[in-house]
């Protein structure tokens, strides 16, 4: 554990001086993504104003929704930020890099892109929180450890999704929709979806797993929810590694020239 | 115990084959037509530790498919191979630590970083302690040259420059072996010499052995001892290098420009004249028996010279030759 935790720093400090080696767009692409958040949210705030609650949500537990949602898909992308590209990947043969390295394919691929506009993510997230007005430390680490689960949960559909690569050759329209689904139907109140459309944001598209519930979570504490959240962490994981390396078995490589960003 | 064994070794591809135009990609939408392709059929070899072979043959050969086999990357169809007593495709990360590899279509160095940042990440991926990787990368810098280019991003190096560099990073960990797919793809004469120098002084610095994959003779013939040569997935030669050159790399290509028109009739004692036009000829002569330096020096005394170029034979006409004095 403590030897994958060294290397997986020293890729995320490449990335970071990576990414830092263009300042100006470094930097705007942060700054871009945390107005691109606050416009979008500016949508509910008008929303809110004209209605005070859409099926017992109110606009500070849309704040938390949208922190959770923006924090744990800003802190993937940032961290993992290959989750968006594997697909691209197993497709053009980009695996044989990670191949040729004594280190665990998956995580050092997913590890080995920031992209700067999760940044953006993370701090708008954190804002949101802020915003919700629950100014508590418990409600704090109740936040951290929520962005932790979505994230979890986030990127390991990106992979089990974008997996289908191994399987299918090019999928980069598939994943793009599914991510696309993931995040517009994470970031409504769960309350609004009944039925079968409830049952998919619970299964298919686990996408209450990534706003609602670690919204749920850090509103009130119940060991209710941390066993929900855990125990869908663990299972969308478990899935996302054992597709990923059955399908890896499949991996065809490729002769098209590339370059290690 | 030799470093790779490989017996029956073989690789297919599944691949989706489609007529051209509107009309082939609407039909192979609906009923579309995979063909077999067989990458690698049934090849067998072994190389010793140490040893420096050649793996050779021309695009489309399966060297590449099979070094990929090798490094673990790729899963064969069928057959056994063993590389330092690992099976790589069931030991890849135990093998990774103890073999380096370079494909020269797929650089390892970061693109927007100075070479050392992807030297001192590279030193924590093979789990190097501070100091053994500084004392290394000092070593190697020195080994090939690049001191004064390991601060620089990547991006900015030249492609020779930029394949030194590549080299010595897979050689941080201190590999047993050096797997090479390709090493000179693109080079210049200069730099594909400057690589290949380097390479053997490794290899009798460190007695690190070397599979090298190319389609050029060149660097087999300037590198290796031993020389497998691949074509359609098969292994059609193998032998020293010494015995390929004396049978099959005797003949040299000279193409040479003149400033002025020359005589359609242009001749050389003991050349062979393949091609005149107006200012120029291309000529082929048996470098064992008319030196080098008496055709480039009768070729001067023809006329003022504006550019010469003396190669080879092509891969292909290497292996017609080994066809034809095999009977097939």
């Amino acid at each position: 554990m403590k030897r994958e935790l060294i290397f997986l720093f020293a890729v995320w400090k490449a990335n970071l001086l990576s990414a830092m080696e263009y300042r100006a767009a470094f930097i705007s692409q942060v700054a871009g993504m945390i107005l691109n958040d606050a416009m979008y949210f500016l949508f509910w705030v008008i929303f809110f104003n004209k209605f005070e609650q859409v099926s017992g949500w109110q606009l500070p537990d849309m704040f938390l929704l949208f922190g959770i949602v923006a924090a744990g898909f800003g802190l993937g992308t940032s961290l993992f930020g290959n989750a968006m590209q594997l697909s691209d990947a197993v497709a053009t043969g980009k695996l044989d890099y990670y191949l040729a390295l004594p280190r665990p394919v998956l995580l050092h691929l997913l590890a080995t892109r920031t992209n700067a506009s999760g940044m953006g993510d993370v701090i708008y997230g954190v804002m949101s929180f802020f915003l919700a007005g629950q100014l508590t430390l418990d409600a704090f680490a109740r936040f951290l450890l929520g962005t932790l689960f979505s994230m979890t949960i986030f990127i390991s559909f990106l992979v089990l999704v974008q997996s289908l690569a191994f399987w299918m050759g090019h999928s980069q329209l598939l994943s793009n929709q599914a991510t696309n689904a993931m995040i517009t139907f994470a970031v409504y109140p769960i309350t609004l979806f009944e039925g079968s459309a409830r049952f998919i944001l619970f299964t298919l598209i686990p996408a209450a797993f990534v706003g609602a519930i670690p919204a749920e979570f850090v509103r009130t504490f119940t060991w209710g929810g941390l066993a929900q959240l855990v125990g869908a962490s663990v299972v969308m994981l478990s899935l996302a590694v054992f597709v990923f390396y059955r399908g890896l078995r499949r991996y065809e490589s490729g002769s098209a020239i590339q370059i290690q960003l | 115990m030799p470093a790779i064994h490989v017996n029956q070794l073989r690789k297919t591809f599944t691949a989706k084959q489609k007529a051209a135009g509107l009309r082939g990609s609407l039909k192979s939408l609906v009923r579309p037509e995979q063909q077999t392709i067989e990458a690698v059929k049934g090849i067998s070899f072994e190389m010793e530790s140490g040893e420096l072979l050649g793996l050779i043959g021309p695009n489309g050969a399966g060297k590449s498919t099979t070094i990929k086999i090798l490094t673990g990357i790729l899963y064969p169809t069928s057959g056994e191979a063993r590389v330092l007593d690992l099976v790589p495709w069931q030991q890849r990360r135990q093998l990774a630590y103890q073999i380096g590899t370079v494909f020269g279509q797929r650089p390892q160095l970061w693109y927007h970083l100075p070479a050392i940042d992807t030297f001192a990440l590279f030193g924590k991926i093979y789990e190097l302690d501070d100091g053994e990787a500084r004392k290394r990368i000092a070593f190697l810098s020195e080994a090939f040259e690049i001191e004064e280019l390991l601060k620089t991003p990547v991006r900015k190096l030249s492609l020779g420059q930029r394949m030194r560099c590549e080299v010595a990073a897979s050689l941080l960990h201190k590999p047993r072996l050096l797997l090479l797919d390709e090493p000179s793809i693109g080079l210049d004469v200069v730099a594909k010499q400057h690589i290949r120098d380097t390479i053997r002084r490794m290899n009798e610095l460190e007695g690190v052995g070397v599979l090298l994959t190319s389609h050029d003779a060149g660097d087999i013939e300037a590198l290796c001892k031993r020389v497998i040569v691949i074509n359609h997935g098969e292994i059609v030669y193998q032998e020293k290098v010494s015995t390929l050159k004396r049978r099959f790399l005797t003949s040299k290509l000279v193409d040479v420009r003149y400033a002025e028109e020359i005589n359609p009739d242009f001749t050389l004692d003991g050349t062979e004249i393949i091609k005149t036009g107006r200012y120029g000829v291309k000529l082929r002569f048996d470098s064992r028996q008319t030196p080098v330096e008496s055709v480039i020096s009768r070729l001067a005394e023809a006329g003022s010279l504006v550019d010469i170029t003396i190669s080879d034979p092509t891969l292909e006409e290497v292996i017609r030759k080994i066809y034809e004095e095999s009977g097939t």
